[in-house]
């Protein structure tokens, strides 16, 4: 128990300030925990966490993704176009994801191999994603989806919960698997903590780039189907800042951006605290221009508590010396 | 004579090190102080802790009779005590007076009096009697009129006392005679200065007395008109430089097929390279810092690209492309950079040494911890790691321990060529020891050892044949009866710098 307490030490803080938010938002709003606020809490939730940790992926590796908010578009747009033109099921979740994966890869391969920064690189990445999202549905969102594709990953499973957070959970535990229990998990810790290190150890750097970003867009993938699912269109504009929101949900967890610490489990707390706390603002009626700041102060100060508990890990470690 | 500087019992820990252990002894007004020892000895450390970089963990020092405490480099600098660096930080795009100047530029309002400034400027380096003007670019100086820059800087202040450290490692012949003229005319001029420094002919020079640490201890204060070389020496290295770096086994050579190769290697830094490395084999590679042998062993790992050349192991052709190619194939390099090159500070002992061979520790597509932690107990026993922990945190370890677990990471890829760059620098003794140990118990096994090492005693002590490099070639070949300091070093012919 002790051991499980030190290997997350920096989750149960972000644990414990979820806890926190949600008492206490509750104890000033007294409808803050109703059904439908649970359901949007939720749902964003599933966005956000899906999104943040195929973020956490890349930034393991000491990387940044900025194109998932683009990606998103683009995935939806085509994921709403395959759908609409009747492709079979299985097939269209297979094709979308695949999709996904590639234009992750594309990033990774800019980053990895031609050895661009990877802000610079996804910063390009984003503008050309939502051009190609913008072309081909003409600018316009694509609407009326068969309501078959829609149910696949957005069908209730309770009244205010769709099977989205299954496969937001499933997703999760997969990825924790791949970092924690697979080669390439092992190769992504160690080219964000140390690059030339790794590399001298024999870690393929560049492939391992590569795939890690595009098995991080497959989290945005999964987050566009299941926003087709529950808006029933593909819109090019949409996911405007979704980057922002996934790096936070990153932080919040504990990632850290220098690469080489972060794990999943932290980054799906962040995601619901963060959603938690939008939520709350909203509920709270708390001006939309506020909420920004309120957002803003609780991502400094995560990042604060980051720093603190690393220095005081250090402290302790020179004390038992 | 008055005590112009005191150290008092200065102790300065860092996790996991003893850098500084009870140091105390005194310099004296206006002399030339060396402060010599082997690396690692904590020359650098009682430095910064003099210029304020950072805080001595206990003890004190005296200045002038006074106790006093620097915060901040700057805090130094105004006191008085002033470093010449070896590459001073500078802004290339800038004149020479306005980096003497940057940060008090004279003038009023805001407004920058050029016209003083340069005027001040060429004073201060007429008084260094170098030929350069305010207005040169800072980034068209060569290193050593940089360094110039770094002592006007210092003069600028009215430093009462100037420490050097390795000035003349990139001077040429003339910029040296020119610097020791300077350091002579502040000598004269009252200024108390601290001389590091590896080069002995230079501390016979110019010092008056030295000062020698060793693993972080004060060793003794020598006269230099009444002591040899023989006797600096032996106090830097200690008295058990007979046991030290000394095999244990007679050379293992096993059979005439050579293990590796290397035939006609051209690369970048490095020309015509060829060597045979036979099973059982330690060869030493001397040369000095810069000759290109770091070069050649990243070249045939696959770290660094080469284009002529061919790189045999165990008779077939091989060309690796990275280092998984060499590490696929039996070859493991031990980096001289532990820090940057090595050790993941993220990683604990058990990953940290799992990491060159994890495909040993799959079962299908997953990782077996229980594989990992049995790896890392082995080995991390096999090299006399302390803590044996597999979960300790490797960046907490010494240099030491952190070496001993770099080198368990290779042992468990179960390479048959194993090179070692400068594989004990910055480590302790007793560690050093362990290390040596090891590599007599690999090249029993049958490994090829490379060991590169600038350390004679090292070189001599450990190799069963000794090749030199000098300028990115190979000038000298040397068998066990031919070791000799001399021998060695007439091959390391120095190339002038200009």
């Amino acid at each position: 128990m002790n051991a499980i307490y030190k290997k997350y030490r920096r989750e149960w803080s972000t644990l414990i300030a979820l806890f926190i938010t949600i008492i206490l938002f509750s104890v000033l709003e007294h409808s803050y925990l109703s059904a439908t606020n649970i359901a949007t809490i939720v749902t964003q939730s599933v966005t956000y966490g899906l999104m943040g940790i195929g973020m956490t992926c890349v930034i393991i590796t000491g990387g940044i993704d900025l194109s998932v908010g683009s990606s998103l578009a683009l995935l939806a747009c085509v994921g709403a176009q395959l759908a609409k033109a009747g492709m079979p099921i299985p097939v269209w979740i297979v094709v979308c994801l695949a999709l996904g994966f590639l234009m992750g890869v594309v990033n990774g391969v800019l980053v990895g191999v031609m050895g661009l920064q990877p802000f610079i690189a996804t910063m390009g990445t984003m503008q050309v994603f939502r051009g190609i999202a913008y072309i081909i549905t003409g600018g316009f969102p694509v609407l009326n989806v068969p309501r078959e594709y829609r149910n696949v990953f957005n069908f209730k499973i309770t009244s205010v919960i769709t099977f989205s957070v299954v496969v937001f959970f499933i997703f999760a535990i997969i990825i924790t698997f791949v970092l924690k229990k697979m080669r390439i998990g092992t190769y992504a810790y160690a080219i964000g903590g140390n690059e030339d290190a790794a590399r001298l150890s024999g870690v393929r750097v560049k492939r391992t780039k590569a795939l890690l970003y595009g098995i991080g867009m497959l989290g945005t993938t999964l987050a566009a189907l299941i926003m087709i699912g529950r808006l029933g269109t593909g819109d090019p504009s949409t996911g405007q800042g979704y980057e922002m929101d996934a790096i936070a949900a990153a932080a919040i967890g504990g990632t850290s951006m220098a690469g080489g610490r972060g794990n999943i489990f932290g980054t799906v707390i962040g995601a619901v605290l963060f959603s938690a706390l939008k939520v709350g603002l909203v509920v709270m009626g708390v001006d939309t221009f506020y909420q920004y700041i309120v957002t803003g102060i609780v991502i400094v100060i995560a990042a604060y508590i980051e720093i603190v508990q690393g220095n005081m890990l250090s402290k302790q470690k020179e004390k038992s010396k | 004579m008055d005590k112009h500087i005191e150290f008092e019992h200065i102790v300065k820990t860092f996790p996991g090190q003893k850098a500084l252990d009870d140091v105390s002894f005194s310099i004296r007004k206006g002399e030339i102080h060396a402060i010599i020892g082997e690396n690692g000895a904590g020359k650098s450390t009682l430095l910064n802790i003099l210029h304020g970089v950072f805080p001595a963990t206990s003890g004190e020092i005296k200045i002038a009779g006074k106790a006093v405490k620097f915060s901040s480099i700057a805090d130094a600098i105004n006191f008085g005590i002033v470093k010449v660096h070896q590459e001073i930080v500078s802004i290339p795009e800038m004149t020479v007076a306005e980096n003497l100047f940057m940060g008090k530029e004279p003038g009023r309002f805001g407004i920058v009096d050029k016209q003083k400034m340069n005027k001040d400027t060429e004073e201060l380096l007429k008084r260094l009697k170098c030929d350069i003007r305010p207005t040169d670019k800072m980034g068209d100086l060569s290193t050593g009129q940089k360094q110039m820059i770094s002592i006007a800087k210092a003069l600028e202040v009215n430093a009462s006392i100037i420490s050097f450290d390795e000035p003349t490692s990139s001077l040429s012949d003339k910029e040296v005679e020119t610097l020791f003229g300077i350091i002579e005319d502040l000598k004269n001029k009252g200024i108390t200065i601290l001389y590091i420094s590896h080069k002995m002919n230079e501390i016979f020079r110019m010092c008056d007395r030295s000062t020698v640490l060793r693993d972080g201890k004060f060793i003794k204060t020598i006269e230099m008109d009444k002591t040899t070389r023989d006797e600096v020496i032996q106090a830097m290295v200690g008295r058990d430089i007979s046991l030290f770096a000394k095999r244990t086994m007679p050379c293992q050579k096993k059979g005439d097929a050579p293990v590796l190769q290397v035939e006609g290697l051209c690369g970048e830094r490095f020309r015509d390279i060829s060597f045979d490395l036979y099973p059982g084999e330690i060869l030493g590679f001397f040369g000095l810092v810069g000759a290109g042998r770091t070069e050649v062993m990243r070249a045939i790992f696959g770290a660094d690209s080469y284009g002529k050349g061919t790189v045999r192991l165990k008779g077939q052709e091989i060309h690796c492309k990275s280092p998984y190619d060499a590490i696929e194939r039996g070859i493991a390099l031990i980096s001289e950079n532990r820090k940057e090159e090595g050790v993941l500070p993220n990683f604990d002992n058990m990953d940290n040494i799992a990491l060159a061979s994890l495909k040993k520790y799959m079962s299908g597509m997953v990782i077996n911890n229980g594989k990992k932690i049995k790896n890392a107990k082995d080995k991390g026993s096999q090299v006399g790691l302390k803590p044996n922990d597999p979960s300790f945190m490797t960046v907490s370890l010494s240099g030491g321990n952190a070496q001993k677990v770099i080198l368990a990471r290779w042992m468990s890829t179960d390479a048959y060529v194993m090179i070692f760059d400068e594989p004990t620098k910055g480590i302790d003794i007793g560690a050093k020891a362990d290390i040596y140990l090891l590599m007599e118990k690999m090249a029993a096994a049958g490994l090829g050892i490379i060991m590169v090492s600038s350390e004679l005693t090292e070189v001599m002590g450990m190799s069963d044949r000794i090749l030199v490099m000098s300028d990115g070639a190979i000038t000298g070949d040397l068998s066990k009866s031919e070791f000799s300091e001399e021998n060695i070093l007439n091959y390391t012919v120095e190339e002038s710098v200009s």
